[in-house]
Parts: C-alpha cells; structure tokens; sequence
C-alpha cells in the first residue's frame, strides 16, 4: 500500500516518523512549491479557498508518484473544509487516477479513528506498535514545535538575520533522522542551545506581532509567503497559538477529559460573536479581544473567500478591546512584493506608537 | 404596535410567510423592507470588507433601510434545520455581524435554530423569541403553530401549483397576480438560492427576461422536497449544507429530466456554491444532454453583460431543439 497524504507546515515530521515506526508505504508529496499550486489551481473550482487547491495539488503530486491510497482529513464542520474530501475525490478521479480514498474526519473519530487508521494503513501491526509510533511522533512534533517557538523569539533579535532559520531547517532534518528518544532529546536539547546561543542586538526590545487566522494559512509557510520569518527580518517577535502539536494534544487526548483549550477564547469573543461559526471565526474574534492589552499588534491571515473568517474580519473593528490588525487574504494571486509592503507599512506604525507612547509617560 | 422590520434579503423568501404568522399572532406588526435599490447596495457594501459576499451586502441595506422604522430587527441565527447539515457561516454570524456594523440598528432579535442540540433547544429558542411579546407561553404555542401551518400552505403553493415565492406571497396576501405569458419556446431550468434568483435587482430580471422571450422557467421551489433530496443523494450523497438541495438536488434534477437547458446562478465568493455548482457542472458535462450555463454574480455585473450571455444561451437552446427535429423529420 502506498499512501500518499498532503503537507501541513511541519506536520510531515510527524507523518514522517509514524510510517517509519509503522513500516507503511508513505508517499510524501514534495514540499509545497510553484508547481503544487499551478496544478491546484488549474483543477480546483475557481471560487474555491487556497488550502483545498494547494491540498490537491499535494495528492496530484503523490498520485503521480504512484500512491494508491490517498488520505484526505475532512471535519464535520461548517466550513467548506467538512466537503473537502468528495469534491477532491471527483476531481482526481476525473482525472484519471486510480486511489482508494481515505476520509479521516478528525473532528468525529477523533483519536480512535487514527489509531484504526493506522492500524489498517501498517498491514494490522499490533496495537502496541501503533500506540507507540503515534507517541514516538507526536514527541517528535512536540520537540520541533517547540523549536519553532523558540526560533519566532531569536529572529527578531538576531545579528545576522536568517541564521535562525538555518538552524531550524536543520534542526528539522536532525530531528528527522533521530531513531529514539535518546536521540531525539539529545538533538533538542543541542539545538535549543545553539539558539540560545546565536549572536543577538542584547538591548533591542522587539515589538510583539500576534497571528491570528485560519488554521492552514497561518501553519503553512509556504500559503502566507513566509510571514513569520519576514516578520523576523523587520525584527519583530512573532506569537502564534496554533501549532499542530498542541493541537493533536488537544484533540487526541485533552479534549476527551473536558479540557478546552479554546474555552477562555470563546468566552472573550461571546459579547461580539455569540456563536462557533465554523472554522477559526470565533476563535480569531476572541484573540483579538484577548490579546489586545499582551501584543503590539495582530495580522490576521485567511484565505480569499474564506466563509468564517470574513465573518470575523467584519466583527472585529467593532470590539472595545483594540489593537492594530492587518489582515493579509491569502490565495494563488498574492503577491510577495505588496505583502511586504504591507508588512513594513503596519511595523513601522507599531513602532512609532510605542515610541509615542513612551514620550507620554 | 410593536414594530418588527424583516429584511427581504437571505432567507426572507424561504420563510417570510411563517415568520409573519408568528409576529402578527403576538400581535405586533411586520413591517418588510422595499425591494433591492442600487442605494441599498450601495449602503450595505460601504459598512462591510469587500470580500463579503454580494447577497450579505444588500441584507446589510435592507436592514439600513429598515433601521428608521422599527422597534426590532429579526434575524435569525439558522445553524442548522436538519441533522447532520449545516448552514453558510454567514447565516450563523449574520446578527453579530448586524450588530457589529450598524451599530445605529434597533435590537435585533436573534434566535438560534439548530436541529442538531434537540426539540428541547428549539421550543426554548422559540419561546425566548416569544417571550418579547407575551408572557403568555400558550400565546407563543399557537402562534408558532399558526405559523407552521402557514409555512407548510407557503411550500405547497410552491411545489404543488408551480408558483414563485414572490407568486405565492402575494397569493397568501391575496393580492392580484400577473399574468404569466404563454411559453413556446424552450423549458429552462435555473437553479440557484432564492434570494439570488428572486432579487430582481441581483439577478437583473433573469426570469423575467426568460419569459418575454417566451420560455417556460422552472425553479427549485417547484420541485418537493423528496424529488430535491433524492437527486442530492445521487449527485453527491450526504448533503453537507442545508440549502444546497436548492442548487444541487434542483440542478441534478432538471439536467436529467424536464428542461431543455439548465442555468445555474451564484454569487462570486460563496463558498458552499463554489463547490456545490462545480458538481453540477460535472454532473452536465458527464450527461452531455442538457445544455448547462452558469453565471456568477457580484456587484459589478453589468446588465449588458448578463444579455449577451443569455441571448447566447437561448440562441444554442434554439438551434439544438431545430436540429433535432430537422432529423426527426
């Protein structure tokens, strides 16, 4: 069985490790690049959002390299994601390839529905060894996420801009490479040092940006033009609450015990947005009130057409709570220049607002 | 009198005459907005980011042309009226985002209908939205089953004697309708939300124009709702969105029997159409005997623009039908 499967930011890590542990066949698409989206795009209906068209680019591309399988992650939401699957499936078909479709509803089956999953995916294993390769990579996405986090805080203060970002492309490749948990502690602990230890401006206090949005657009690198590591580059601090291992935490495990990491979010959105509206809508109202006192300022990042984050755009000048917002539409026409533009033009006003604030104090 | 403003935009043409029952069985007044007017486009669109979609604009006007003369504004939160489907995220946040961008409006009653959390849930919402007018629980009761009642007689008319909305709201009313012109020509099929295909002012009179050219218009509204269910099963098998069976059920429906072309309409930037008219294109292309258009809309659309297409469109309809006799003759 070959399975082919589509990118998520770092997510591949993780995929990478479970059919390594699990000795299923994995067919990684190549990473996101011009020609994933131009395929995307060409068969995607033209009203639809950028994650569905560059997702389908990921299974052109594992089709053509000969995977049989295809798994696509689809919710029960409100949100176009919930019809993902069978409109890529129509699509593909109609192009003439030959899969066996999988539709993993996360937001149903939750955890369960992984483990059967696997389970099938690794020609029965024991159920010891797919519980144990499903933790293996979950630590692994914990250590580069962790990473990540670290690396959002040096690239704003670094002296030589872009070393962070070398670092972490390496660090991913070792955590890549590490079989066990020795090694993999050992490499995470050698890189978080290194960072730590990377030349920086001692006396630079960086302003601190929020992203705010959809769940794809602001994982995936490569949908958002890199705003993080630009952001890095005009020496600004980076915070972002979606990271997928805090997700899959969340959604596996913590959510099962009445946890919810989201509920102090919600409740900071009810007095603006009484209701989920799909997708992250609510969520993106309630940071924004939430971090409106904490951040210099957010950017909100969403894909063109989105259904539930226009909704939140249009909610969210009205709060009391206030903060400056970009937001940034995300799809196949953005361009790096102008988002740039735009990048300098909102730092430049941050900065400025807080030098006018320390004049008055 | 209490006053209650509903917009007709959104959902007022799938449901106007059951939300009037209610209101006036409570004894308050409904007071509707005029039809769509480019100032109400205007207006609405200059209060929300650009990318909302063309339908949430003129809602927006309507209610800014309501905001003078009423004591409330109803607009339904509707998340679901069915298990296991859901509803446009725009529907869900349409009160907040009322009250988010026209802060000036009077208080809106929004009530939550989700089939989803249970009858409990619903009779609560509904009572909640009765309790404005009367304490009186029993009042509510009847009142809600009078609208019931009126709903079911509104989508009788529709499915049972061939009517429009607008027809049949103004054969509820009692007031006089138009004649239809006789039709000779081609059967068409046009498919899309009510609130697109009735607009006049969204849809520049597409219906209007088919018929002085004289064609026999079919809707979705004409269909029952099992002919809409069953060809939704068909076409894409559970449906996701509530009101999809509008363009997906009609659509499949009509390209496999009754129509001689089959035009379906959206709004650019709607997300469950962008996915939803894309099955039926393939389903069209996959039959290869109905002749399908779609056309989508924004606030830029020019009416010459929509002419020409149509006029394309009839002409292909028209030389086809020829064809086919010159064979069989």
């Amino acid at each position: 069985m070959r399975v082919g499967i589509s990118h998520l930011g770092n997510i591949s890590v993780m995929i990478k490790a479970w059919s390594q542990r699990l000795g299923g066949g994995l067919i990684l698409p190549p990473p996101n690049s011009q020609r994933t989206l131009s395929l995307g795009v060409k068969y995607s209906p033209e009203g639809l959002c950028l994650p569905f068209k560059l997702t389908l680019g990921n299974l052109i591309e594992a089709c053509e390299l000969g995977a049989d399988t295809l798994v696509i992650t689809g919710g029960d939401g409100i949100c176009r994601l919930g019809y993902y699957a069978k409109t890529q499936e129509k699509i593909l078909r109609d192009l003439g390839y030959n899969f066996e479709i999988i539709n993993l509803s996360l937001s149903q089956q939750r955890v369960w529905g992984l483990l059967k999953l696997s389970k099938r995916l690794s020609n029965n294993a024991s159920w010891f060894r797919v519980i144990s390769a499903l933790r293996f990579g979950i630590t692994k996405q914990i250590a580069v996420d962790k990473i990540e986090r670290l690396v959002q805080k040096v690239r704003a203060v670094e002296l030589v801009k872009g070393t962070a970002n070398r670092l972490y492309a390496k660090a991913i490749e070792a955590i890549d490479n590490a079989d066990d948990y020795n090694t993999l502690k050992k490499v995470q602990i050698d890189y978080t040092d290194q960072l730590n230890h990377v030349a920086r401006d001692t006396q630079a206090k960086p302003p601190i940006v929020g992203i705010i949005g959809e769940f794809y657009v602001t994982l995936e690198p490569f949908a958002n033009q890199n705003v993080e590591s630009e952001l890095g580059k005009l020496g600004v601090e980076v915070r972002r609450r979606t990271f997928i291992s805090a997700w899959a935490k969340f959604s596996f495990f913590f959510n099962y015990l009445g946890l919810n990491e989201k509920s102090k979010i919600h409740k900071a959105a009810r007095p603006y947005l009484k209701r989920d509206i799909g997708g992250d809508g609510w969520e993106t109202v309630g940071e924004k009130v939430l971090h409106a006192r904490e951040y210099d300022g957010l950017i909100h990042l969403a894909p063109f057409t989105c259904m539930p984050e226009t909704v939140a755009q249009n909610i969210m000048p009205s709060t009391k709570e206030n903060i400056p917002v970009l937001t940034i539409l995300c799809d196949e026409q953005m361009n790096r220049t102008g988002m740039l533009t735009r990048l300098e033009a909102f730092v430049d006003l941050l900065k400025s607002k807080r030098r006018a604030g320390n004049n008055t104090q | 009198m209490i006053k209650v403003g509903i917009p007709r935009a959104l959902l007022y043409y799938q449901y106007y005459p059951m939300w009037k029952t209610f209101f006036e069985e409570l004894g308050a007044e409904v007071v509707v907005s005029s039809p769509t007017t480019q100032t109400m486009l205007s207006s609405g669109s200059s209060r929300v980011v650009a990318d909302t979609c063309l339908p949430v604009k003129i809602f927006l006007g309507h209610v800014l042309s309501l905001v003078e003369n009423c004591d409330y504004i109803f607009i339904p939160a509707i998340r679901s009226v069915k298990r296991k489907a859901y509803n446009c995220s725009k529907f869900l946040g349409l009160p907040d985002m009322t009250r988010a961008v026209i802060p000036e409006s009077p208080p809106i009653l929004d009530i939550e209908i989700d089939i989803n959390k249970g009858k409990r849930h619903l009779y609560q919402a509904i009572y909640g939205l009765g309790r404005r007018f009367t304490w009186n629980p029993f009042r509510v009761r009847r009142a809600s089953l009078a609208a019931w009642h009126a709903h079911r007689k509104y989508r009788e008319l529709m499915s049972g004697q061939g009517l429009t909305p607008p027809q049949a709201i103004a054969r509820l009313a009692g007031e006089a309708e138009p004649e239809a012109p006789t039709s000779t020509q081609a059967t068409i099929a046009l498919i899309g939300h009510p609130y697109m295909l009735y607009d006049e002012h969204i849809s520049h009179c597409l219906i209007h124009r088919l018929e002085e050219a004289h064609n026999k218009v079919l809707t979705p509204e004409m269909l029952t709702t099992e002919e809409r269910e069953s060809a939704t099963a068909r076409l894409v098998g559970k449906a996701h969105w509530t009101y999809e069976d509008e363009v997906v059920g009609a659509g499949g429906h009509y390209l496999e029997s009754g129509a001689d072309g089959v035009i379906g309409l959206m709004t650019f930037g709607c997300g469950p159409d962008s996915q939803m008219m894309d099955m039926v294109q393939r389903r069209a292309a996959g039959l290869r005997v109905t002749t399908f258009m779609s056309l989508t809309l924004d606030e830029h659309t020019t009416e010459g623009g929509v002419v020409t297409r149509l006029e394309a469109f009839l002409d292909m309809i028209n030389r086809r039908k020829r064809r086919q006799i010159e064979v069989c003759v």
